[in-house]
């Protein structure tokens, strides 16, 4: 056996190459501006990014079947927007019971999908398109327009206000229970068997059709979870919230090291895919960068990032077969 | 396989007039017919005079279907199209106020288009390992980017000289001159996708990439064709657009992709590749702008097109689906 080369060694894992390109970031930016890693702001960004970070590890699991969820964000305005509403008409106001009938809106939402996809073997972009709409035209009518400002939601919004443990308590249970369950667990193996060869898991006795049904209601689930987080954090409801984010959410995963064609990507990649991404959000105007430029940058960065992996990978490809043919 | 619709409605032999009346076109056609009566009955300002006065606003989009059916035939999605469109009006302004003659100013629309989806095709040719999910998820972002960073803290623009753009809104006869242009371009593309040597290597690409590449097909510049193409069409989408709003700001254009795409889909063009009709998307278009038209018209809460529109897309997936399922039990 030869030795690794050290190219090789730090292309290996996805994980090891994600944590040194984040640690060389942290540097970059505590030398431009060295107050960045204060607890504060630390804290800071986990909770400005909350919903990517929950949302991120759903379209985990969904990317590692060969899928995609693009309805992500309106189901988060549909579960948002109801329990924005039913605060705002003095139904309910017990913060468990909202955030118990928030997660399940999310899960019936992400039920459906993985019925019609797994079932009727829609293509998932365009199922969950539909849906992009469905949910998010239901948002805008069940609101007829309105929104549940900061005073409708007083009492729940103290469960995400600013220095509240609230959404770092949800972000790390959601965190370790799904880093146990992905690794661990005959559910997590089962996504990822179901992803690298649906064919091959089928035979070998894996419900397929139930896998892909479960992943997408998790989806759902995070993603109703995330639009509580979302009003409770933001400490409002607009049927046009997150607009457009499930982009960013499908990009963290990318960064991370998620394959779309499934069955590749890990928890930890996701984790620090969301972070890398952002990190960068929160220190262009510390180093100087117009926060204007965020868009531009993140884009160069994603681009950057999987055509680099790209390479390496044709790299590691080409010195395989010279090994072989020796 | 190739050329016919993506959906079966029934199986019935080809050619003849059973086929054309059951075939997903056919099926789209009733649609239409039956959107329209729906708004005649439902709202008493539901004419042609007040249909094609309402049109213009959103008849840019339609330019893109064709770019749009030309790259999911070839198995491959550009959801950067919105933003495209959002930097071709941007630089089209820029161009304007900056006191470009108003040809200078279209082609430099076009121009970036153009340059944004070489971009695209470049980088979807030359690693071939991307989904161009990710690819066109990159540049969506950069594209809106470049726009943003350009607009500066306003985020906006306005275009200060609009004559150029009133004569593009003129109208001939009662139409629009859009809408003749439209009809125009999917007479053309239409015709190359379903009767030139061109078009059916598309379906070709499209259904086996690799069979296609050695049946002496090049396939990589059948792909950045497309994808220029489609860059193409949204500078002429923005210039429209333009012509309609008279400027700019750091949301046009936003959600364009899915919805261009669920034109193409609702259509009958499948995003596996390979199959589907662009006259279908082409039909699926107007059928979406009837109904916006209908449901502004009567006041009802506008964002509930959004509800039609998903549901319809998803009736038209699973409905076909189902009716097989149903077909298949009865041999097993």
């Amino acid at each position: 056996m030869k030795k690794k080369s050290f190219l090789a060694k730090l292309t290996g894992s996805r994980e090891v190459s994600l944590l040194l390109v984040l640690i060389v970031l942290l540097i970059v930016i505590t030398i431009l501006s060295p107050t960045f890693l204060a607890p504060a702001n630390i804290a800071q960004i986990f909770r400005n990014n909350a919903l990517t970070f929950v949302m991120a590890l759903g379209m985990l699991c969904v990317m590692l079947t060969a899928g995609i969820d693009i309805s992500i964000t309106s189901t988060l305005a549909f579960a948002g927007m109801t329990i924005g509403l039913l605060q705002k008409y003095n139904v309910i106001h017990n913060t468990f019971l909202l955030f118990v009938i928030g997660t399940l809106i999310g899960v019936g939402c992400g039920f459906i999908n993985g019925l019609i996809i797994a079932k009727a073997k829609v293509a998932p972009i365009i199922c969950t398109m539909g849906f992009m709409y469905i949910w998010r035209g239901m948002a805008y009518v069940i609101s007829n327009n309105n929104w549940a400002s900061g005073a409708d939601v007083a009492g729940f919004s103290d469960f995400g206000k600013d220095g509240s443990p609230g959404p770092y308590v949800i972000l790390i249970v959601v965190y370790v229970l799904f880093f146990i369950i992905m690794k661990w667990t005959r559910f997590g193996r089962r996504i990822y068997a179901v992803g690298s060869n649906a064919e091959a898991a089928r035979v070998s006795g894996i419900n397929v059709d139930r896998t892909v049904i479960s992943v997408y209601t998790i989806m759902g689930l995070l993603a109703g979870l995330a639009g509580v987080l979302s009003v409770s954090i933001y400490a409002s409801a607009q049927p046009n919230m997150q607009y457009g984010k499930e982009m960013d959410v499908i990009a963290a995963c990318v960064i991370g090291g998620v394959s779309m064609n499934g069955g590749r990507g890990s928890v930890t990649g996701t984790f620090l895919g969301a972070l890398i991404i952002a990190i960068i959000a929160k220190a262009l105007p510390l180093v100087g960068i117009d926060a204007i430029a965020q868009n531009l940058v993140k884009g160069i960065i994603i681009l950057a990032v999987v055509i680099l992996n790209v390479v390496t990978q044709r790299m590691m490809d080409r010195q395989n077969l010279l090994r072989r043919e020796m | 396989m190739a050329g016919k619709s993506g959906r079966e409605i029934s199986a019935v032999p080809e050619g003849g007039l059973k086929s054309k009346i059951l075939s997903w076109e056919g099926a789209l056609v009733l649609i239409l017919i039956a959107v329209n009566i729906f708004g005649v009955i439902v709202s008493p300002v539901y004419n042609a005079t007040n249909v094609l006065r309402e049109m213009p606003k959103y008849l840019a989009e339609a330019f893109m279907v064709f770019g749009m059916g030309y790259i999911l035939v070839l198995g491959d999605i550009d959801i950067s199209v919105g933003s495209i469109v959002c930097l071709c009006s941007t630089v089209a302004c820029f161009a304007g106020n900056a006191g470009a003659p108003f040809p200078v100013v279209m082609i430099a629309c076009i121009g970036t288009g153009l340059l944004c989806g070489l971009l695209n095709g470049f980088i979807a040719t030359r690693f071939t390992e991307l989904p161009t999910m990710i690819i066109t998820l990159g540049t969506q972002i950069i594209f809106r980017g470049i726009a943003e960073v350009s607009l500066g803290s306003g985020g906006s623009i306005s275009m200060s000289d609009t004559t150029g753009l009133k004569a593009l809104a003129t109208k001939i006869g009662p139409f629009p001159l859009s809408f003749f242009l439209i009809i125009i371009g999917a007479v053309i593309f239409i015709t190359i996708l379903n009767k030139t040597t061109f078009g059916r290597k598309m379906y070709a690409c499209g259904s086996n990439q690799t069979a296609a590449k050695y049946a002496g097909i090049e396939v990589q510049k059948m792909r950045l064709t497309a994808f220029a193409f489609m860059g193409v069409q949204a500078g002429i989408c923005a210039i429209f657009l333009l012509s309609t709003l008279f400027g700019a700001n750091t949301t046009t254009g936003n959600g364009f992709e899915m919805e261009v795409i669920a034109m193409c889909v609702f259509g009958g063009i499948a995003t596996t590749g390979g199959k589907g009709n662009l006259l279908g998307g082409f039909i699926a278009a107007f059928i979406i702008f009837c109904i916006r038209i209908v449901l502004g018209q009567k006041n009802v809460n506008t964002q509930l097109v959004l509800v039609i529109i998903g549901l319809m897309l998803i009736l038209s997936v699973v409905i076909p689906a189902i009716s097989q399922a149903f077909k298949k039990k009865p041999k097993v």
